[in-house]
């Protein structure tokens, strides 16, 4: 399995006096076609670590490579421009525009990005929304959609430039075990038959043991990265 | 490009329609600067327009004079210059008055292209009408000519210019001075000069009140009569010249000075003065219209304020996708554009009507009715249309700045 993006000694820390430690020492690979969680108690630092895969937020010290370049040094533009058509993030809570339908929201990385037209970029979104289990309801505004149906909404988003890494931050955090399960089962199917790579930050640790790899966080570090498809071979 | 720019355009358009209080209340600013700005702009360039129109109207383009702009210099010092001298039973020459070799002036300024002169005699006689003395400066004229350069003819209130040609003795003077001689059209009176006596001279034509051309104390006559009344014969001592281009009368003027050196003063030169008055009133106006559209962009500055701060989580979305800096910072800019836009449109109309409304009135002046002079040209609409959108994107550009500079992970980091 090839690397997607590969961490070396990652650290981040919040200007203070003493400086805040998020993350530190954070040394860690995520292969193409594989499903990766990332657990840990509140306050460990997984969200923190996840902008710095996303590349939102830049590392106080370290590497990081994306297909074996290194990313931590581009300019807000040119990591903009991979966020935009390599990445998709999901948000614990729906982060959807308001004014914008459910429809509109999912175009909105295809229609910046400029790859497909606007007809081509509608009905890949139809085809994206329909995906998630929401036909009929593309034109309707988030304050008219429920709590699943926005997740999956913003589930469909980040799908929608077709990025290789998919990266949730507690995606299934605000859903019923229901939608959870579906939502796990698309994320897995993406990770696996597509040949991308899906991180996740997850506090359920049934979603934890379906994912390929587990990481481990304690206090800012990576404690134990396992790697269940050898554990289920065996 | 296009295609994103439009795509932009369309998210702050979404955000503007869902402040509709605001977006009403900053686009009306803008209206009622912009349309204030265009009636008082009309007003005043108008009024100016009319000012300048009438200062070029009073009096010939270029007036060439008898004067020298410095004497010429006496023939002693000519032969001599500064070297010391002693010369006895030495006299001062006087210079005789008038234009010499005036024909050839004539001719050279009737060369210039959309040039017309025309050669007069100005003189000083006393009228007099039974036991009244009234003093009387004359200006000799040959009608024909006198009629082209100037607009004498228009501010008659009897009589014509060339009736100068048909009436022996015929000339014209103002309303107030034949109502203090108590004379009309067709009286008589006498006029007297200190170096060929006196003749009878006959009223045919008389000048509106509150004329520059002709005052109370002057009157038109024919240049010969004029020559010979006041004992000057062949004689002129000046030539006014209409130009096709008003605005080419300096270099007309600066040129037959220097090569004829006769003073020659073109309308500007005469009122300069006043000229540097209009600046002074044009600084003011635009002080003023600049404070307008100021206010106006306040408004702007409110609304797209208020925008970025209740956006700051849609911020975080944008970029978050993959949307720049650059992306953000311009939503933003076009919303205060977008309402520039909209206000310059309403301020249009509503400047439209203020003018409507303004051109419609009538005044009397002086027995005259007259409407007020406005300018309506396209260039007010254009320069309030320039004025405020880059008032409006410079409101709108600094919280757009900040909008832009948004670190996304700190709007997650607290929300999540
Ligand atoms: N802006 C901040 N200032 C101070 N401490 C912060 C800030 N952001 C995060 N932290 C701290 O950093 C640690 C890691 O936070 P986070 O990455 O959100 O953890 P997790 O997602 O695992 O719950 C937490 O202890 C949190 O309190
Ligand atoms: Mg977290």
């Amino acid at each position: 399995m090839s690397s997607l993006l590969e961490a070396r000694s990652l650290r981040r820390q919040l200007p203070g006096d003493p400086p805040i430690q998020l993350v530190r020492d954070i040394n860690l690979t995520i292969e193409r076609g594989s499903f990766t969680t990332i657990v840990g108690p509140s306050g460990c630092g997984k969200s923190s670590l996840l902008y710095l895969l996303s590349l939102l937020d830049r590392p106080t010290s370290g590497e990081l490579l994306f297909e074996g370049r290194e990313v931590s040094n581009l300019s807000g533009d040119e990591r903009a421009q991979l966020r935009l058509a390599r990445f998709g993030f999901v948000f614990q809570f729906h982060f959807l525009l308001p004014e914008f339908s459910a429809l509109e929201n999912v175009m909105l990385p295809m229609r910046r990005l400029a790859r497909l037209n606007y007809d081509a970029s509608r009905e890949r979104a139809m085809h994206l929304l329909a995906t998630m289990g929401l036909a009929g309801k593309e034109n309707k505004t988030p304050d008219r959609l429920s709590g699943g149906e926005r997740q999956r909404v913003a589930i469909a988003r980040a799908l929608a430039n077709d990025p290789v890494l998919i990266l949730g931050d507690e995606p299934t955090g605000n859903l019923d075990s229901h939608n959870s399960a579906n939502v796990v089962e698309t994320l897995r199917a993406l990770a696996h038959e597509e040949n991308r790579a899906v991180a996740c930050v997850t506090h359920d640790l049934e979603i934890a043991e379906l994912s390929d790899v587990r990481i481990e966080m304690l206090d800012g570090r990576v404690e134990r990265i396992v790697d269940q498809r050898k554990k289920s071979k065996a | 490009m296009i295609g994103r720019t439009g795509f932009l355009l369309g998210i702050a358009l979404r955000h503007l329609s869902r402040r509709q209080r605001q977006t009403i209340v900053a686009v009306s600013g803008v209206a009622v600067g912009v349309g204030f700005f265009l009636a008082v702009s009309a007003l005043m360039v108008g009024s100016q327009n009319d000012f300048i129109r009438q200062l070029i109207d009073a009096a010939p383009h270029v007036i060439i004079s008898d004067e020298l702009r410095s004497p010429s210099p006496q023939p002693g010092q000519r032969e001599f210059g500064d070297g010391a001298v002693e010369l006895h039973g030495y006299k001062v020459r006087t210079e005789v008055r008038g234009i010499k070799d005036w024909q050839a002036i004539m001719t050279a300024a009737n060369e210039m292209p959309g040039a017309i002169a025309s050669p007069s005699l100005t003189g000083g006689v006393t009228l007099r009408l039974g036991g009244h003395e009234e003093p009387l400066a004359i200006v000799g004229v040959e009608p024909e000519i006198e009629a082209k350069i100037s607009t004498i003819d228009e501010k008659l209130r009897a009589g014509h210019l060339r009736d100068l040609e048909t009436v022996q003795g015929g000339i014209i003077i103002g309303e107030e001075l034949a109502q203090r001689l108590s004379v009309n059209m067709g009286d008589i009176v006498a006029a007297t000069s200190s170096t060929a006596g006196t003749r009878s001279m006959r009223i045919v034509g008389l000048a509106k009140r509150g004329q520059a051309q002709i005052s109370s104390s002057s009157g038109y006559v024919l240049l010969r009569e004029a020559q010979s009344m006041l004992g000057r014969p062949f004689i002129i001592n000046r030539i006014g010249i209409r130009l096709d281009d008003p605005y080419a009368a300096e270099e007309v003027a600066a040129r037959l000075e220097k090569r004829f050196g006769y003073k020659a003063e073109s309308w500007q030169e005469r009122s300069a003065e006043f000229l540097s008055l209009l600046v002074t009133r044009n600084v003011i106006m635009y002080s003023v219209v600049s404070a307008i559209l100021l206010v106006a962009s306040f408004g702007i500055y409110t609304v797209v304020s208020n925008s970025v701060a209740d956006k700051r989580r849609d911020i975080a979305i944008l970029r978050s996708i993959g949307f720049s800096e650059g992306d953000l910072q311009f939503i933003f800019v076009m919303e205060g554009i977008i309402l520039a836009l909209i206000g310059v449109l309403f301020g249009w109309m509503l400047g439209y009507g203020l003018m409507e409304i303004l051109g419609s009135l009538d005044f009397s002046i002086g027995g005259e009715t007259e409407h007020i002079p406005l300018d309506r040209t396209p260039r007010q609409y254009a320069i309030a249309a320039v004025a405020s959108l880059i008032a409006g994107s410079i409101a709108a550009w600094l919280p757009a700045r900040k909008a832009s500079r948004v670190d996304p992970v700190d709007i997650l980091r607290g929300a999540i």
